[in-house]
């Protein structure tokens, strides 16, 4: 087994996990109580779920962009 | 102790689904050998034909234990119903994908419709199949009513589509899922779920040993789309009924590398056999290497190999160790999560 593989991977893993928790709990305590779009307006609930929608998936593509500099540090230097 | 109870009857009725999938995975590798549905194994230097689409044991079993568990378990059948919709037809999807060879793309697309029952079924039985509050680790959860049916559509699509591109060694998906669903099994019961769950991960977790019996190296049957589509199919809907959503995407996490990349890579949803460049290489000695291409996709067995080349079976054990990695951050993240209503 690529016991040295394993290590990188459990880095990543573990940094990756202890990001997406944080990540869930920002969207938990900071975005979700709040309305971004009053739900008073004309399909004002929709726009507010548009608006958190879009601030999670910025947090995904952030999420995965360090995911991508992680492997890319550990693994591909290596190949070089 | 009523819920142990109940959770015990669901394990025992479960466990059914060993034999039964190793029957029928027996069956299918000469079915299909019969019928001249065969691939080759392109990491052996003899490239033995082994029979294709065995994988079909695995929804078939797990449909025909849902189906049980519906008439003697003693639980709702909606959500059963709900899971056995969607497994059934992401397997379809595959078994098309298997004998028409679609481009690429179609199988996202499709699979999205995949997930059609579980939201379909959880607007008519409102709370049966799904609810809309999303649990979060240590923090407690929020409710989505808009965004959370969506959203499953896109969760059985990615599920199954990210296990589907994970299994190009012997045992490699078989070996994983059962890890992923032997551990989230494990946590499911330790945070008190409710049996239905338990029995499903128990069923998806036997129904794949019986079939990794005939999957391991040297495989002697491969699972093909439609055995890949529905065991990630399974998974993503599971997310749901179980209220594990959080949980399985930290399971899968060497799927979603391997996808990830592949993707940023190639960028664009293709097959693996319309590649033109290939991240490894089989050696004249056996053994796996890096194919050291540029513009092949940086997958996770290409991550195993990079400066090091190794046998088939040993980059298995490596994979299954990584999931045994992340099944055990998800089976902690169940416990930060708490029991799930």
């Amino acid at each position: 087994m690529n016991i040295r593989a394993v290590g990188y991977e459990l880095v990543v893993f573990v940094t990756q996990w202890g990001l997406m928790l944080f990540g869930f709990g920002v969207l938990t305590k900071f975005i979700a109580p709040v309305n971004l779009v009053s739900p008073s307006i004309s399909l004002g609930l929709y726009f507010d779920a548009a608006v958190k929608g879009l601030i999670a998936l910025v947090l995904s593509v952030s999420w995965l962009f360090i995911w991508d500099r992680q492997v890319r540090l550990y693994f591909h230097r290596r190949g070089k | 102790m009523a819920s142990l109870g109940a959770n015990t009857v669901a394990i025992l009725i479960a466990l059914g689904s060993f034999p039964v999938s190793l029957a029928l995975t027996r069956f299918f590798m000469y079915w299909n050998a019969k019928r001249g549905i065969i691939g080759i194994d392109v990491h052996k230097l003899n490239r033995p034909k082994i029979p294709e689409m065995v994988g079909v044991a695995v929804p078939i079993t797990l449909v025909l234990f849902a189906a049980i568990y519906a008439m003697v378990g003693g639980s709702s059948s909606i959500p059963l119903l709900a899971y056995s919709l969607v497994v059934g037809l992401a397997a379809l999807v595959g078994a098309v994908d298997d004998r028409l060879k679609m481009r690429g793309i179609f199988k996202p697309l499709l699979t999205l419709l995949c997930g059609l029952p579980f939201l379909v079924l959880g607007l008519t039985f409102p709370g049966q199949v799904y609810t809309s509050t999303l649990h979060v680790p240590l923090f407690g959860g929020y409710h989505l009513p808009v965004i959370y049916p969506l959203t499953i559509l896109v969760a059985v699509s990615v599920t199954s589509n990210t296990v589907n591109m994970l299994d190009p060694l012997n045992g490699s998906m078989a070996g994983g899922i059962s890890i992923v669903a032997g551990g989230l099994l494990i946590g499911s019961l330790l945070v008190g779920a409710g049996s239905t769950p338990v029995f499903l991960y128990a069923s998806l977790m036997f129904s794949l040993l019986g079939f990794l019996y005939y999957n391991r190296f040297p495989a002697r049957a491969f699972a093909g789309n439609v055995g890949q589509l529905s065991i990630g199919a399974s998974i993503g809907a599971l997310a749901i009924l179980g209220k594990t959503e959080i949980a399985s995407i930290v399971a899968i996490f060497p799927n979603i590398q391997n996808s990830f990349f592949f993707l940023s890579r190639i960028r664009r949803f293709t097959e693996h056999r319309e590649l033109t460049s290939k991240p490894t290489k089989l050696q004249p000695d056996g053994t796996l290497a890096d194919s050291e291409d540029p513009r092949a996709p940086l997958t996770l067995v290409r991550t195993l190999l990079i400066g090091r080349p190794a046998p088939e079976n040993e980059i298995v054990s490596t994979i299954w160790m990584l999931f045994l990695t992340s099944t055990s951050l998800a089976v902690i993240t169940l416990l930060l999560t708490g029991v799930p209503r």
